[in-house]
């Protein structure tokens, strides 16, 4: 096992440790701020790189709208047979070689990534070097301080009161951020279900009050170092998620209606004079401006499924 | 041995994966796939469902694939909404 993670502690080790040699001249070398930041340094590059595929994602769910009618006549003839129905879509999906889902894989891989930081970290605490941290390091980040709090330091695992202290607000924001990234993506981001599928918006509900709470049992375990991980990382998905959804939300969602209706009252505004329809000026910009273009191209659609 | 497996994805599709977004680019879901998978050919299964999850990555295309023909799964253990 060890073999196969070691790689992976090396690497998680390794960019902490290159933050942490950037921040020194700033903060100290053995300031608490130092390696905290380290920590969310880590956190934000990996997030980075998968910036990346975030947008391919979300460009490829903007480029359905051509497929829409196809999409619309599957959902019509398959009415009845939900299974049949998404195994349509995704064929259609695969000869146009497009798909809008985000795919399995990258999910699965921030999970060993976790893992990795999580026993680094716990090294920390145990005096256990893990990859490049070690030596000189792995003593000056065993005693750096987080508002207080050894960074290596748990809920459980320690009788500090600063710790518990510490840990519970961490595992706070953990919890609340989580509630509120999933809040907003239930009640805005995702498109209107219909009733076949209050089943799941059922289970949804129920997982968005039980995460939290799993996040606060788990989360006693975690030292504080792994609790600022996932807190900035809980952060930084809110962030990600709110802009999207504010600026590019999915087709069919409650934020896209809502967007729409801004964009055609503000079109509305601009084209008093030539007194033209809505769409036509917006035509030209697909063409210069490929997001904004797709979105706004978009507006056809509502029409269309009027129609049919 | 495969029933722990396959009640764990169950397990998954009911209570974990309903609260995410659907993501998987493939039909059936990846879960789906590896439930099925497992319970058909153990071991095997396992690979198989490895190797279906590193395919579900931002560059491919999707598709239809099952783990087994569908005659064979009739009786399918759940249904995967993504």
């Amino acid at each position: 096992m060890n073999t196969i993670l070691n790689p992976l502690y090396n690497l998680v080790s390794g960019v902490i440790i290159i933050f942490h040699k950037l921040l020194t001249p700033v903060f100290g070398k053995d300031s608490g701020v130092t390696w905290a930041l380290s920590i969310m340094g880590l956190v934000v590059l990996i997030r980075i790189i998968l910036i990346p595929l975030f947008v391919k994602q979300i460009k490829s769910q903007r480029a359905l709208t051509a497929l829409q009618p196809q999409m619309k006549a599957i959902q019509a003839k398959y009415k009845d047979d939900r299974q049949k129905q998404s195994e349509e879509m995704m064929k259609l999906y695969k000869e146009h070689k497009t798909n809008p889902l985000a795919s399995c894989f990258p999910i699965i891989a921030q999970a060993p990534i976790f893992f990795s930081l999580f026993t680094v970290l716990n090294g920390i605490a145990k005096n256990v070097p893990h990859g490049y941290l070690k030596g000189e390091y792995l003593a000056s980040a065993a005693q750096a301080k987080f508002f207080g709090a050894s960074i290596s330091q748990s809920f459980l695992g320690s009788s500090d009161t600063t710790v518990k202290i510490v840990t519970v607000i961490l595992i706070f924001i953990m919890s609340a951020t989580t509630f509120t990234t999933q809040r907003q993506l239930m009640v805005k981001g995702m498109p209107k279900m219909d009733s076949s599928n209050n089943m799941m918006l059922q289970q949804q509900k129920i997982m968005l009050y039980l995460f939290p709470l799993i996040f606060a049992i788990s989360g006693v375990n975690f030292p504080v170092g792994v609790l600022i991980y996932w807190s900035t990382t809980n952060f930084w998905t809110w962030g990600q998620q709110f802009y999207v959804i504010k600026r590019n939300p999915t087709p069919g969602s409650p934020a896209y209606e809502e967007l729409q209706r801004k964009r055609a009252r503000k079109a509305k505004l601009d084209n008093r004079d030539q007194s033209g329809t809505v769409i036509d000026p917006t035509n030209p910009e697909l063409g210069q401006n490929g997001q904004e273009g797709d979105v706004k191209g978009q507006r056809k659609q509502p029409k269309k499924k009027k129609k049919r | 041995m495969r029933t722990i497996f396959v009640a764990a994805i169950n397990f998954y599709q009911k209570w974990i994966s309903p609260s995410f977004p659907a993501r998987c680019k493939y039909y059936p879901s990846c879960s789906s796939y590896a439930a099925s998978a497992i319970s058909n050919y153990g071991i095997r299964g396992v690979g198989m469902s490895l190797w279906r999850l590193v395919r579900c990555n931002p560059w491919s295309h999707g598709g239809v694939d099952y783990a087994v023909k569908p005659l064979k799964i009739a009786q399918k253990t759940s249904v995967g909404v993504n």
